[in-house]
């Protein structure tokens, strides 16, 4: 059945060239939104049920030497609960988003290049997420991260979209090339020792649900597993826009709002906290790693959030705070609770894909993504004004949207950890700074965009609400928005949660959260409103040529010269080391080729030209041979094997 | 011995020797028409690989099997000339497959050309040859089965008498094959001077009953000779010189088979050789000049090997690269490919046999594969540059994608045999550790360096724009009046070889286990037999 499911994500792909291939590519996301469903329901239904079908594809069986227990590569599909969760996420969103795409994108060329990059985005998605072991978790993982690249340069005639998308990709594949050695690293470590002695002989499976290699050594110290988290983080950090490799996402908001909305919030860069979750509940990680990823994090939620403070651009400050809000993932699985940073994934995904569609409504209105051009859209846009904020509400954590919930689990879960670890206070108070801004910065967009009388730049069309293919996508989602996060009490929802937890060792906190710190950070985000309110309510617009909060909105502004940073390394130091590459290219390698070509090239004329020599010649190297043979088998190979001791 | 139990285990051999006879004898009575002698040549080399998969236990086919189990893999006392292993049948069915496509692809021939029987004829000789190369036990009976299998392919490359390139290319196979032949046979005579044997088994029992004692140099000797001889079989540099002007003048059928079958026999005959001395501690009597005290033998005849298997693969995928016209590269990878077959033995083990033995499975296919395409090729009156091929992967897309399976298994691109052969192959050098790790990474780069000329071949393949005139009809080139073949000129046959090959290359790459564990379980045998 789940086979059935990736084969018909791939068939999505298949239709082409038709007028009506949006609609194919609707039918077959949503024939995918059932499956995923079922098993979501079906894994409730049975929580801590493991259904895992896989097939051998190579097996070295095993033999005395470097791997003692054999090597296999497998590929399968593992369903569980954290699967099923992420099976919903990403099906609901996709259908949804598939919908909208239908009146979202009418007007564009090249619509079946559209399609079909998407529906192999979600093949791809719900591959990553069923995978039952981490190469094949990493191909999956690389396939999504390709779509991304695609869709993000969806409109390359833009010299702008080209070089995002070529950013995305590139600044991506710093975090998957430490994926990769983070996987090697572990390939090592396992193939030869370490508790599960053969996890390289039974393919690198994610046997979930039982205690990881490192339980109970949360503070397991070998030095090369610390590497290997590092390196997980650093891959986790590329996918899901963490400092310092977040500077990718807020340039890829130049692809088609729907793949923002899909890609670049809801799934693919939670696939970095997935592979978190998935690596703390079935390796563990060790002290080490535990700080460097609650500090990486805390300090990203809090980084990002300031950035969104400022920014003009309606796209960019969701997407700001999308990189704030996996930060906030990321921190709880950092502080040992994968379960709470995957239900906060959960609930993110629908609040910030509604927050992107009805962002994608305005600007399918108006056709402009300045914030300080829009204004007074609450009257002619009713529903999307409501629906927007809907999702400011959920993300600024006011009960009882669903973000309240999550993300309120996010922070008691961490506060918890405090004692333990004196160590999290920094990052848990940015992070509990965060609320205050989240509740501004998603407001002030919500004011500058919506409240006032009317549109503050009259160039731009009357604005009208979309038909329903984009309403009912946005309406489905708030009710989700609101819903999502009450479904922790609901006891067969709550249970999947509780059986993933189940391996940490360390129980969660859903429901028993701690009552003075969530007024605390309810009161926060309040207090965030309000100023926003205060100052840019009722269509206002504050002044901000003044002194010192000039420089520092042009810091912001600038992302903190990061971007500008990464230019120069990348314009001085890497374009140098290409120069050096291109000439070692040009004049050592080619030189050494056409060396070859014209010493081979004439050697082999002579002698076609000398018939009789032909043969004579071949018969000479024979002898040649015979006497390299001899000297090897007499004089090198026992010099040799004397000097290294034999095989 | 009654016939029943001597002639029972020979049914496959006897299948190949009655149906060379019978197409002689329709030579004789003037049934000269390709179809006809072509089935019968195709049956029987069906027929004879059935036999030998059901004698490998394959289940669907148990009622065929003719070799008593019980002989399989059986422990050999005194000194017979022939013995069966199942590393020894799954050779015989890698020869027989390649046997197989070419016979396949040989019935699209033009039907007015003359001497099919012949043709047909001596392919089942060389055939027949291959087949008792795999079953020897005997140092005589190996070089004379080699033998058998080496003249009929001289006569097949000079089998367009009136093909000037041909004729050159058999007149240079000839003169350098009777010079390997004596080379090897003056290596046996060594060894039976040391051991007073040519049996294998004999030579394994008094390399193991010898212990740790010293090895004389006369043994060494021998074994450099077999070394050099087997060598030109195998195409390793520096024995390969003829090969490329062999493959590049033979009739592009025949190269097939060279290519894809009787290459093999030589390197199956360093699996019989050398894993005997390989696996046995011994150390040298009088050793070398450079060295104080005793020194094993095993690791110096596998740093030979080692070596050879360098400079093989790398010269092989260096010369690969310049190459203009496509069978001239593709004779250049073929012999890099032996370089990586090499690494098998020169590792010894019995992972790293299996690896050796499933990447001259995928080679049987690629390669006989690739070289087929060519002819069809050609044979749609395509010149023989790579350029030529410009487009072709447009205007015939099954063709065009079919030879780009081939090259990307060749590759060693996932999802295609050649990457399951060398991944098995290179895992288990890594395995041995030492210095096998360090063969294994030579493997990996020139893996890397052959992708660049492979990778050309697919850009012209697939995008670059043909040439008008190039491709315009399907007529055949060589028959006196035009004949337009069936499947888009390539004629019923060729076109299923190239399928076959094309499909089992992906199925192979997609579902490996059965053949593969049934490789790794005959390496197993092989090994713990001693060789």
């Amino acid at each position: 059945m789940v086979v059935s499911f990736v084969v018909v994500g791939l068939a999505g792909t298949r239709m082409k060239r038709l007028e009506w291939g949006g609609w194919v590519a609707v039918a077959f996301s949503a024939a995918a939104l059932l499956v995923g469903l079922l098993i979501g329901v079906g894994e409730m239904l049975s929580p801590g049920s493991y259904t895992d079908r896989q097939y051998t594809w190579l097996h070295l069986p095993p033999a005395p030497g470097a791997f003692p227990h054999g090597v296999s590569l497998v590929v399968g599909t593992l369903v569980d609960p954290i699967s099923a969760l992420m099976l919903i996420v990403v099906t609901v969103v996709g259908f949804l988003v598939m919908l909208y795409s239908i009146e979202y994108m009418h007007r564009d060329q090249g619509l079946p290049r559209y399609y079909s990059e998407l529906s192999l985005f979600l093949a791809a998605m719900s591959g990553l997420v069923i995978s039952d072991n981490l190469l094949e978790f990493f191909i999956f993982w690389e396939l999504v991260g390709l779509c991304s690249y695609f869709l993000i340069g969806f409109y390359y005639e833009r010299p702008a979209v080209a070089s995002a998308a070529k950013e995305a990709f590139l600044v991506t594949r710093v975090g998957d090339v430490m994926f990769l050695l983070g996987v090697f690293v572990y390939f090592y470590y396992y193939a030869t020792s370490g508790p599960a002695g053969g996890w390289a002989a039974n393919g690198f499976v994610f046997t979930r649900g039982t205690a990881p290699f490192l339980a109970g050594s949360m503070g397991g110290s070998s030095p090369l597993l610390t590497v290997a988290g590092i390196m997980i983080l650093g891959g986790a950090a590329g996918k899901s826009a963490q400092f310092p490799l977040h500077v990718w996402l807020p340039d890829a908001m130049v692809g088609p709002t729907t793949v923002s909305a899909l890609i670049h919030a809801a799934t693919m860069v939670a696939a970095g906290v997935y592979l978190l979750a998935v690596t703390s509940l079935f390796l563990g990680f060790t002290a080490v790693d535990q700080l460097a990823i609650v500090a990486v994090g805390g300090f990203t939620a809090f980084f990002a959030a300031t950035m969104a403070v400022v920014h003009p651009d309606i796209k960019r400050v969701i997407a700001y705070s999308t990189i704030s809000q996996l930060g906030y993932m990321v921190m709880a699985v950092g502080a040992g609770f994968a379960m709470v940073g995957l239900f906060h994934l959960f609930t993110h995904a629908f609040f910030k894909a509604l927050l992107f569609l009805a962002a994608g409504s305005v600007i399918h209105a108006l056709g402009t993504q300045d914030l300080f051009k829009m204004g007074g859209l609450r009257k002619p846009m009713r529903l999307t004004a409501a629906c927007f904020a809907i999702g400011g509400l959920a993300l600024a954590g006011i009960p009882p949207f669903a973000g309240f919930w999550s993300k309120d689990d996010v922070l008691s879960s961490v506060y918890s950890q405090l004692g333990a670890h004196p160590a999290y206070w920094p990052f848990f108070l940015l992070a509990f700074a965060t609320v205050f801004l989240t509740g501004y910065y998603i407001f002030r967009a919500w004011f500058l965009a919506f409240s006032g009388e009317t549109v503050r730049d009259p160039t731009l069309p009357h604005p009208h609400e979309p038909p329903w293919v984009m309403t009912v996508p946005m309406v489905v989602l708030s009710a989700l928005a609101v819903a999502s996060g009450l479904l922790i009490f609901v006891p067969s929802f709550q249970s999947l949660l509780l059986v993933g937890a189940g391996a940490t060792g360390i129980p969660p906190t859903f429901s028993t959260t701690d009552l003075l710190l969530s007024s605390a950070s309810v009161a926060l985000a309040a207090a965030g409103i309000l100023v926003a309110w205060s100052l840019w309510g009722n269509g206002r617009v504050v002044p901000t040529e003044i002194g010192f909060a000039e420089s520092v909105r042009r810091l912001l502004l600038n992302r903190y010269y990061f971007k500008a940073g990464y230019d120069w390394i990348g314009a001085k130091g890497v374009y140098t080391v290409a120069r050096a590459a291109d000439f070692f290219d040009q004049f050592v390698i080619d030189g050494t080729i056409h060396g070859f070509e014209r010493i081979f090239g004439s050697l082999s004329d002579r002698l076609r030209r000398i018939q009789s020599g032909f043969v004579s010649d071949y018969a000479a190297y024979i002898v040649a041979g015979l006497i390299t043979v001899f000297v090897l088998l007499l004089l090198v190979a026992p010099y040799v094997v004397s000097r290294i001791g034999g095989g | 011995m009654d016939l029943q139990s001597f002639a029972g285990p020979f049914v496959p051999e006897i299948v190949l020797l009655a149906a060379t006879l019978l197409v002689f004898l329709l030579d004789v009575v003037r049934v000269r028409d390709n179809e006809i002698v072509g089935a019968v040549a195709l049956g029987s080399v069906v027929l004879a690989l059935l036999l030998v998969l059901a004698d490998l236990g394959f289940a669907p086919l148990a009622v065929l099997a003719t070799v008593p189990s019980s002989s399989i893999d059986a422990s050999v006392t005194g000194a017979p000339l022939y013995s069966f292993t199942s590393l020894g049948l799954v050779f015989q069915g890698l020869f027989l497959l390649a046997a197989l496509l070419v016979c396949l692809a040989s019935l699209s021939r033009p039907k007015d050309e003359r001497g099919a029987p012949i043709f047909y004829g001596l392919l089942l000789l060389a055939t027949l040859g291959m087949v008792l190369v795999a079953i020897a036990s005997d140092l005589i009976f190996l070089l004379l089965a080699i033998e058998l299998v080496s003249v009929p392919t001289y006569l097949l490359v000079a089998y367009s008498r009136r093909d000037a390139r041909a004729l050159e290319a058999a007149m240079k196979f000839y003169i350098i094959g009777a010079l390997s032949t004596t080379l090897s046979f003056f290596g046996a005579s060594l060894l039976y001077g040391a051991y007073g044997t040519t049996n294998l088994h004999a030579l394994a029992t008094a390399e193991a009953a010898a212990g740790t004692a010293g090895y004389p140099v006369l043994v060494l000797l021998g074994y450099g000779f077999l070394i050099a001889g087997l060598a030109f079989k195998a195409t390793l540099v520096p024995f390969h010189a003829w090969a490329v002007d062999v493959y590049d003048g033979a009739p592009t059928d025949v190269t097939a088979f060279l290519a894809g079958g009787s290459k093999k026999v030589g390197l199956f005959a360093f699996f019989l050789v050398f894993l005997a001395p390989i696996l046995f501690v011994r150390t040298m009597a009088s050793g070398s000049p450079f060295v104080t005290g005793s020194v094993a033998v095993g690791p110096v005849l596998q740093i030979t090997l080692a070596f050879l298997a360098v400079v093989t693969m790398t010269l092989g995928n260096v010369l690969a690269l310049l190459q203009k016209e496509m069978k001239r590269m593709l004779a250049y990878s073929s012999i890099s490919q032996a370089g990586y077959m090499l690494i098998g033995i020169a590792v010894g083990t019995a992972p790293a046999l299996a690896g050796a033995t499933l990447q001259i499975l995928a080679h049987v296919l690629m390669k006989t594969g690739a070289f087929l395409v060519v002819g069809a090729v050609a044979a749609l009156g395509v010149g023989p540059l790579i350029d030529d091929y410009k487009g072709l992967g447009q205007k015939r897309p099954l063709l065009g994608v079919a030879f780009g399976l081939m090259l990307l298994s060749l590759a060693g691109v996932p999802l295609t045999v050649g990457f399951v052969s060398k991944f098995v192959l290179f895992s288990a050098a890594v395995q041995a550790k030492g210095y096998f790790v360090w063969l294994a990474v030579a493997g990996l780069l020139n893996s890397a360096l052959s992708v660049f000329y492979y990778a050309r071949v697919l850009k012209v393949l697939f995008f670059d724009v043909a040439e008008p005139r190039a491709l315009a009809t399907g007529a055949v080139v060589g028959g006196s009046e035009p004949e337009i073949l069936p499947v888009g000129g390539l004629g019923y046959g060729r076109a299923a070889a190239i399928a076959l090959v094309a499909v089992v290359v992906v199925v192979l790459g997609v579902y490996p286990q059965p053949v593969l564990g049934a490789i790794q379980n005959a390496a197993q045998h092989f090994v713990n037999l001693g060789g």
